[in-house]
């Protein structure tokens, strides 16, 4: 359908719309016109996707003197891929419509993992390691070499599309990876290259969070994209933990001994090219004493990860004297390296800010912060001098130059942590130094500077005031939509009391009450007898989930809901819970049933959808904390007190929520599915946590679901299954429109009633 | 033994009859226990704070004409035609889930009772069908009764087999029914109709097979749930062209039973034109007595003699035991003619053009004369799409359900020919 959204025609390729999409793009809309941020919550299954792709697409192609470029984040590449499928889908929507005007270039952009088409390189088992195999193949000095050796192995991709040179470029369209992958096959042309080239040229560019927000990957990557951006995060509620982690390093006693031998490795390179080729050496010192710029005119396979400090806080000076010479620079590294050794012995935990740490470094190692600061760029020299190809080997002292460098260059809004052991399992030493940023600020505040209008977007975002404080950024536009439904197809309950009549909870005094797990099993035995297909649980960590299961397996709570489901559960490794979700879905889908096992904040819990008959029900077992021990929390939280002025219990409470409303969000993907959610905890029904749930969620939760106990949430589930299997009226009957089409929307903009319904 | 399980049966009945005070006149009110009868539940108050009881009329025909709309639809897609042969296995769920009493008495209680009227409804509908009973319980399903015409023995075998117990497995009881299916004539329609209580199944196999093999020897599977919607019922029902359903309550359970009486639509490659053998017996002599050839014992009084082989049989319709002749009756053949010629769906009115109605004064229904305004304010009423008459929502139902004609088109035939004679 086309329709008019003030002076935009927006080109949407379905027949019909929900209203709370037409009101999303029009929010999104006037964020653009405004040229600021914004930060818009919607319920998934709602076409958040394809409501943002078309408005964004179709404001490009209304105003086609300032082409506007949009930048599409994604979290995983299964959404990346799914995006470009929708987008594809739009496309040709708009090309039919509009005809070879509509033409642009979208592209997904992802690692070399994703990307390679060379056989060999690709079976390489990881990430680090392809990227390894791949510069083996195709750094400067080694195709220099092959020139003259036929027999030095090079990738007759990268060769061809480097012969190709301008010429290589890709046709108008939308590619997904398997289409570029297919592309530079049927070419001969490097897809990866290829695409990291195109971008700058690209209408659309879809791809991860890290391109933008890790400064290591965004510094060359997404350095030349142009102002006139749109960016959108999707699936955005957890952006500032994305950026969080993109500047904390750990470093662990692994991390030290590799580095150990990493740098003995150097020091044989360097013997050996002292002996045979001394003047590359010599070279290097000289380009250093210039205080030339080290990435100058590097070849584009040479160009590595750049400096993990943001652009703005990298130093545009020479390196300093004391590390110009290879050898002395290694001295530097070692000496660094047993530092940090000693500092890992400790036997307490030891929280220390950088200025202190760096101080002490001074002291006891004798490198001062000029030094430490130049560690990253200057160890990024000296591999490339020295021409190491297998980069997947050298992790380790990268990891040592990036945590001095991070160290040095900031000084507020850090701290170090030294852990001699895992606070939960006290007996096994595992000393950890983590250099752990708390401000979600600093990462994302070159994105927010750099592009015109930046949509911070997803399912969860309430509250949404408190995402512009954490990311310390002004919205244009802020808003949070409701769904409008035919039927009430989601069902949410607070389960307070158990069978017997006695609060449940995971509070910490109540967690080891045999009563509790009784009731959340006797809770569980109830509902696999009543709820067909899929039932998922959530738990609020491992080890509570291990523990009760334990519990229920010894009071036979386990084999009664055997009797009715299969069990599957959620571990650590991905490999094995991938099996388990396989079976879990074959056993919904031949009608045993089951019951899936999982921990919020868990792999599960983020990225796999419950979707139809695989979720019916899904309980969330006590409120998911964080673990509020945890020194890096506990440092964090001082420091958004301090800062931002927000208190540590509504942070905590606030991500402890999200975290709860992403796990039962799960079960509802579409709006002609249904499912019930069932928060099991006496906490959820007072006022300050349950207000941090989402809107969607809390218009459907009547007060009468809000104290609950077993056999009243039995009942109410009984009947609600009951209602749901009736057949219904897709487009919502009478005056509660929930589809529009061309007509209805012409009419409602006509008479203006368009205005009242906005949701 | 039968008497009392009739009885009981009876009471039964009677209890969930809305005026329950007159029936259980005998009982003390605390002796009923209206905690299990939740008739809170039926109660909603209205718009000045006072309770009463919940007015589902509107609900209900809402639902009805959502199904005949659905139903006429599927017809009109193609040239009617429906099967008027039917052989239906009814597989009843007997597994540990049916002893749930949120139907009352028991689920199991809910479905005996509603498949007997169901059997006595199909047999008054499709008299040229057959019917033969299924039960699942323990993990297998047992026959209860082979195919066969009359509504009394399956009646009988299903009531003295009332104990549930076990796992339910859905694919053996398809692999049974197909089994059993597989054998019968070309000519006949094989459907199930599976009431469902249970949740889960638990299958000695792959059960997606046995669909695709069911819909391969073109069995129509439908399925009625009595707890939720499960997927693999979904999915059978989707696959096999059947309809599923689920059960709100003990009245919609019964209304979602009967809907499976009228002969659906044939599967369209499955309909071929086909000559079918058939004897018309006379009905023999009041006072001779003869060896009746379905019961092998001699009788005195009514019998019927096959009209090939002189057998003597005691009810039609039915297949003969010596010459397996298909025996029916005249009447049995016009009463399942009606199928084939449904009249339309009527128009629902809207209440805004009721007030042109007003003016035409057509304001009764033409079905009972009733008066269409509900206490002053227009009610729903519907429209005849051929003769332009309105009915009210009983007389639609009742013309559509049981009357098979439509009352105005009728009389608007008979006019015409005195109109002519007149001109």
């Amino acid at each position: 359908m086309i329709f008019k959204l003030e002076d935009v025609t927006v080109y949407f390729p379905y027949d019909n719309i929900y209203p709370e999409q037409y009101s999303y793009m029009l929010e999104l809309k006037r964020a653009l016109d405004a040229k600021g941020h914004c930060l818009l919550e919607m319920p998934t299954g709602t076409g958040k996707t394809i409501a943002l792709l078309s408005l964004i697409t179709s404001y490009a192609l209304s105003k086609p003197e300032n082409p506007i470029k949009f930048i599409y984040c994604t979290r995983t590449v299964h959404e990346m891929e799914k995006t470009l499928a929708e987008l594809k889908l739009l496309h040709d929507y708009q090309t039919r419509q509009l005809g070879p005007a509509a033409k642009i270039l979208a592209i997904g952009l992802s690692s070399r993992k994703n990307l390679c088409v060379n056989s060999r390189v690709l079976a390489a088992e990881n990430r680090d390691s392809v990227d390894a195999a791949c510069r083996k193949r195709i750094a400067s000095w080694v195709r220099a070499l092959a020139a003259e050796n036929p027999n030095v192995e090079t990738c007759e991709f990268f060769e061809n599309y480097e012969k190709a040179a301008s010429a290589a470029v890709l046709p108008p369209g939308v590619y997904t990876l398997q289409d570029l992958r297919a592309f530079g096959k049927q070419k001969g042309w490097c897809p990866y290259f290829l695409a990291r080239h195109m971008i700058q040229f690209a209408n659309v560019v879809v791809y991860s969070y890290q391109y933008l927000l890790d400064p290591k990957v965004a510094g060359i990557i997404s350095k030349e994209m142009q102002k006139e951006s749109v960016v959108v995060f999707d699936e955005a509620h957890n952006i500032d933990n994305v950026c969080i982690e993109a500047l904390s390093v750990n470093v662990r006693r692994q991390t030290l001994e590799g580095a150990t031998r990493n740098l003995n490795r150097m020091n044989q390179e360097i013997e050996r090219f002292k002996a045979t080729d001394a003047g590359r050496l010599r070279a290097e010192y000289n380009r250093l004493v210039e205080g030339l710029a080290l990435r100058g005119n590097l070849p584009i396979t040479d160009a590595w990860l750049s400096n993990p400090a943001l652009p703005d806080d990298i130093l545009k000076e020479a390196v300093p004297g004391n590390i110009r010479r290879a050898e002395h620079f290694l001295h530097v590294l070692r000496r660094l390296v047993q530092y940090l050794r000693g500092r890992l012995e400790t036997e307490n935990v030891e929280k220390e800010n950088p200025v202190n740490f760096v101080a002490s470094i001074n002291a006891h190692a004798g490198i001062d912060q000029k030094a430490l600061r130049f560690c990253y760029d200057r160890l990024h020299s000296l591999m490339l001098t020295l021409e190491i190809t297998d980069t997947d080997e050298f992790l380790h002292i990268q990891t040592i130059c990036d945590f001095a460098t991070l160290l040095a260059t900031y000084t507020r809004g850090f701290s170090i942590i030294i852990e001699p052991f895992d606070e939960r399992m006290p007996h096994i030493p595992d000393p950890v130094l983590q250099l752990s940023c708390h401000d979600a600020s600093l990462a994302i505040k070159p994105v927010f500077d750099r592009f015109q209008s930046v949509v911070i977007t997803s399912g969860t975002l309430t509250p949404i005031d408190l995402y512009p404080r954490l990311l310390n950024f002004h919205p244009v536009v802020s808003r949070s939509f409701k769904m409008s439904l035919t039927r009430d197809c989601i069902c949410p309950m607070v389960l307070t009391r158990g069978s017997d009549q006695l609060p449940v909870s995971t509070k910490f005094d109540m967690r080891s009450d045999p009563g509790v797990a009784r009731n959340y099993g006797k809770l569980l035995v109830e509902m696999v007898s009543i709820v067909p297909d899929g039932i998922v649980c959530f738990f609020v960590s491992y080890s509570y989930m291990d523990e009760i299961i334990a519990t229920w397996n010894d009071s036979g709570i386990l084999k009664e809901i055997m009797q009715h489901k299969l069990v599957f559960i959620e571990t650590q490794d991905v490999a094995e819970t991938t099996l388990a979700l396989d079976n879990y879905r074959t056993a919904c889908d031949c009608g045993r049933g089951a019951v899936f096992f999982s921990v919020a904040r868990g792999k599960v819990a983020e990225g796999i959808d419950f979707d139809g008959h695989y979720g019916r029900l899904v309980i969330m077992f006590g409120v998911p904390f964080q673990y509020t021990l945890s020194k890096i929390l506990l440092a964090r939280l001082e420091y958004l007190r301090d800062q931002f002025q927000i208190k540590e219990g509504d942070f905590l409470t606030f991500d402890a929520l999200r975290q709860a409303a992403q796990c039962v969000g799960r079960v509802i993907r579409s709006k002609a599915d249904y499912g019930m959610m069932i928060f099991a905890d006496k906490r959820y029904s007072r006022h300050d946590k349950r207000s941090k749930l989402p809107g969607w969620i809390l218009s459907h939760l009547r007060d009468a679901h809000l104290n609950l106990s077993t056999d009243m949430a039995l009942h109410i589930a009984r009947e609600f299954l009951r209602k749901m299997a009736q057949p219904y009226d897709k487009t919502g009957g009478g005056s509660r429109k929930t589809l529009l089409s061309q007509e209805d929307l012409e009419k409602m903009t006509n008479d203006g009633s368009i205005n009242n319904m906005l949701y | 033994m039968k008497n009392s399980e009739g009885r009981r049966l009876n009471g039964d009945a009677e209890e969930d009859d809305e005026d329950e005070d007159e029936i259980n006149g005998g009982l003390e009110a605390w002796e009923r226990s209206y905690a299990d009868d939740r008739s809170w539940e039926a109660l909603q108050e209205d718009e000045s704070g006072l309770l009463r009881p919940i007015d589902n009329s509107a609900v209900y025909h809402a639902q009805y004409r959502r199904r005949l709309r659905a139903r006429s639809l599927s017809a009109t897609s193609s040239r009617i035609q429906k099967g008027l042969i039917r052989y239906l296995y009814i597989i009843i769920d007997l597994s540990r889930a049916a002893a749930e009493v949120d139907f009352r008495p028991s689920r199991m209680a809910v479905v005996a009772k509603n498949v007997e009227a169901f059997v006595r409804e199909f047999f008054d509908q499709n008299p040229l069908s057959q019917i033969g009973l299924l039960t699942i319980k323990d993990g297998v399903a047992h026959c209860l009764t082979d195919l066969g015409g009359s509504p009394e023995s399956h009646i009988k075998a299903l009531m003295g087999k009332l104990e549930c117990s076990g796992d339910p497995s859905l694919q053996n009881a398809l692999d049974l029914t197909q089994a059993l299916l597989n054998q019968i004539p070309s000519y006949g329609h094989r459907e199930i109709l599976i009431l469902y209580s249970a949740l889960s199944t638990c299958d000695p196999g792959n059960i997606m097979e046995t669909i695709q093999q069911c819909k391969k020897s073109k069995i129509r599977c439908s399925v009625i749930g009595l707890s939720a919607e499960m997927f693999i019922c979904k999915h059978l029902c989707r696959e096999t062209g059947g309809s599923y359903s689920v059960a709100l309550d003990e009245s919609h359970f019964k209304e979602l039973i009967l809907e499976h009486a009228p002969p659906p639509p044939a599967i369209a490659e499955f309909a071929i034109a086909n000559l079918i053998k058939m004897g018309f017996p006379q009905r023999a002599a009041e006072g001779s007595t003869s060896i009746c050839s379905c019961h092998k014992e001699a009788k005195i009084g009514v019998g019927y003699t096959c009209p090939r082989c002189k057998a003597r049989v005691c009810e039609l319709p039915t297949e003969c035991q010596i010459c397996g002749l298909q025996l029916v009756s005249s009447p049995h053949l016009a009463r399942s003619y009606h199928h084939l010629f449904p009249i339309a769906p009527f128009d629902e009115v809207p209440p805004s053009s009721l007030n042109d109605l007003h003016i035409r004064s057509q304001k009764i229904c033409f079905g009972c004369q009733q008066t269409l305004l509900n206490l002053g304010k227009p009610g729903l009423c519907v429209v005849c799409p051929k003769c332009k008459k309105y009915f009210c929502l009983e007389c639609d139902i009742y013309i559509h359900e049981s009357l098979h004609n439509c009352p105005g088109c009728e009389s608007f035939r008979h006019l015409k020919p005195v109109t002519a004679g007149e001109g």
